[in-house]
């Protein structure tokens, strides 16, 4: 058996697959620019390129069904319609096996001028099926997508739930080996989402081969054997629906706190690191409760500054301030400092609830009137309490 | 090539209904619908009858008539292949199959709307009691320019979709088509001047609309010129034109859903 030897069962196979697409002012090239191009090629006006995806590795086997994810841009779309076939990668090769049946980008190739019912024969007929073939699986297309009484009317006047209903119905019922889908779950209501899943569960039970895009995350995790998490047009990861969706979402998680994070200040003072240690002195993001945390902050001060306050805050996900404290409440004497040093700030137990802070430092003047320097949200840190309880903070009580 | 022909052999259930969907958009929302086919035609012949009497216009209706519908058959394509790809985005950028069906269709179609009004011309010139000729040719004809417009076609639709100056260039190169065929005056006309230089009358000829139109005539009018080889000579350069269409197309395809 040699490596390239590709087991029957996969039913896709892709293989360093990069797709490429040219951006242009305008939608279509006018002739003169291309004509330019042509003979003048040192001359030839910048196009920027962008690559949607980079470097795509992997393969789906008979029977397995495949979420994809990411975020908005991600690359998801056009990976499905690469594999769909409507275009052509860049760099790379895309194998599939067996018919191909689609729900790109929230739609059917439909007409809108035609009606339902021609537009049902039109799409069976892209997918090869003869006219018979058509006519026996026409009464359930039609049940399924539940509009009986509008089949004969241009799709043109159907609602965007009609729409997608009758593509969606369609896309199953002509029995595909392969079935692409991309968002169908987010746009009908809850009982046709049902009816969707409940097919889907029963065309994976008949060993087909299924890819899904969905920003539904229980969903998808509860379909999928395997899940695909693109970034940016690169796999972040491909595995274990559960792993890979906890990936993404503390992926989505980090991608928020930058949002939120802020540096700003005089700079007279200026924090130049913060090391998060537990007891040991390792270094580290995630903490249990209950155990001591050491938190160093490096510092170096331009002048000769007096009695400078360091300050620190914890805030939750959304940047909601859960605590603050500093060492004027405290008392505690920074004197003079010049120069670089560093002050150590210990927290004997982090009682949070189980959930993703972020912590902000701090150095502004005795009198408040100067911010020396601060670090809003810059420290994002998970922290795991086995206690239950409710609410954000345990405290320490005794029930007598 | 073959494999072409082979897709589109399997998917011709797909042809058929675009080419059913083709005839049935164009009559859409019409109160007369299909009946425009004929009428139109039959309307087309009412007024050069009544301005070419009025004009006196020195062409006999019957030669002008069928040179006029021959032509029209190409200029439907034309004007269609505009929109043979960019029209049917949905479809191109949703699902995949040949893309050269969807200019092929629209051919067919044109072809069909063509055959019909052949009927109401049929039907003119018996009333005319015009001397038919060689009618056994018509298939052939027929066969001829089905490839010439198949090729133009092919290649419009797929410029129109990188380029939308294409729009402009088609209807300059249909007026300029138009009067290098011998369609609105005999082509007498050209066969016996010589003031022409040589290379005007090569392209003039190597032109397969001078021959297709010609021979429509030979055969329903029993004219003499130019003869049957010219014929020959429209359908050899004909089929060039649809395998380089074809070729052309063949390249441009798999960047369709890029563009649309």
């Amino acid at each position: 058996m040699s490596c390239n030897y590709i087991m029957d069962t996969d039913k896709i196979i892709v293989k360093n697959m990069s797709k490429k697409f040219r951006l242009r002012n305008s939608g279509s090239q006018s002739l003169k620019a291309s004509i330019i191009d042509m003979l003048m090629p040192n001359k030839r006006r910048k196009k920027k390129d962008f690559w949607a995806l980079r470097d795509i590795n992997f393969t789906v086997k008979s029977g397995e069904t495949l979420g994809i994810i990411g975020a908005n841009g991600a690359g998801k779309s056009t990976l499905l319609s690469l594999l769909a076939g409507t275009k052509i990668p860049t760099s790379g090769s895309i194998e599939t096996r067996g018919t191909i049946s689609s729900l790109l980008e929230l739609g059917a190739g439909f007409h809108p001028e035609l009606t339902g019912r021609e537009n049902v024969y039109l799409s069976g007929a892209i997918m090869g099926l003869s006219r018979q073939q058509m006519n026996d699986r026409f009464d359930a297309i039609v049940e399924f997508a539940g509009i009986e009484k509008f089949i004969d009317q241009p799709v043109k006047h159907y609602s965007s739930g009609m729409y997608v209903r009758l593509g969606f119905a369609v896309a199953v019922e002509v029995d595909p080996d392969i079935l692409l889908i991309d968002e169908v779950l987010s746009v009908g209501d809850i009982d046709f989402q049902r009816k969707c899943i409940k097919k889907m569960n029963s065309f994976r039970e008949q060993g087909k081969t299924m890819l899904i895009i969905s920003h539904d995350l229980h969903t998808i995790q509860s379909i999928s054997d395997k899940i695909l998490f693109l970034k940016e047009g690169s796999v972040i990861g491909i595995g274990n629906p559960e792993s890979i969706i906890s990936d993404y979402e503390s992926h989505s998680r980090q991608e928020a706190a930058k949002s939120l994070q802020r540096e700003w200040g005089t700079g007279r003072i200026k924090i130049t690191d913060v090391k998060l240690c537990d007891n040991h002195g390792n270094e580290k993001e995630k903490f249990d409760s209950g155990i001591p945390i050491k938190i160093e902050i490096s510092y170096n001060a331009e002048h000769v500054i007096n009695k400078p306050v360091f300050g620190f805050s914890i805030a939750d996900e959304e940047g909601q301030l859960v605590y603050g404290n500093n060492t004027q409440i405290e008392k505690f004497e920074t004197g003079t400092i010049n120069g670089k040093d560093s002050i150590v700030l210990q927290i004997d137990d982090l009682n949070l609830a189980t959930g993703n802070y972020l912590l902000s430092f701090s150095v502004h003047s005795d009198d408040h009137e100067e911010n020396y320097h601060r670090l809003d949200n810059h420290y994002p840190i998970r922290v795991e309490n086995s206690k239950e309880f409710e609410g954000g903070v345990y405290l320490p009580i005794k029930w007598k | 090539m073959i494999k072409l022909f082979k897709d589109i052999w399997r998917k011709r259930e797909l042809s058929m209904i675009l080419v059913e969907r083709n005839l049935k958009i164009r009559y859409k929302n019409s109160a007369l619908g299909f009946f425009w086919t004929l009428l139109g035609p039959l309307f087309l012949i009412l007024i050069y009858s009544v301005f070419l009497s009025v004009l006196r216009f020195p062409m006999n209706l019957p030669v002008l008539v069928t040179g006029i519908i021959a032509w029209q058959f190409l200029a439907m394509c034309l004007g269609d292949s505009l929109y043979a790809i960019v029209g049917n985005a949905n479809l191109v950028t949703k699902s995949s199959f040949p893309r050269i069906i969807l200019p092929l269709s629209m051919v067919k179609a044109n072809l069909v709307n063509f055959l019909l009004s052949f009927i109401v011309v049929i039907a003119y010139l018996l009333v005319k009691r015009v001397d038919f000729g060689a009618l056994y040719l018509l298939p052939l004809i027929i066969i001829t320019q089905f490839a010439l417009c198949l090729g133009v076609s092919l290649l419009f639709s797929a410029s129109n979709v990188f380029f939308r100056d294409t729009e402009h260039i088609i209807s300059i190169v249909m007026l300029a088509w138009f009067f290098m065929t011998p369609v609105i005056y005999p082509i007498g006309l050209v066969m016996d001047n010589a003031v022409f230089p040589w290379w005007v009358t090569v392209a003039y000829f190597l032109n397969p609309m001078t021959g297709i139109v010609s021979a429509y005539r030979m055969a329903f009018l029993s004219a003499h010129n130019p003869g049957t080889e010219f014929l020959m000579l429209s359908l050899v350069v004909s089929f060039v034109f649809m395998f380089v269409g074809i070729f052309v197309f063949q390249k441009a395809e798999k960047k369709f859903g890029d563009e649309l």
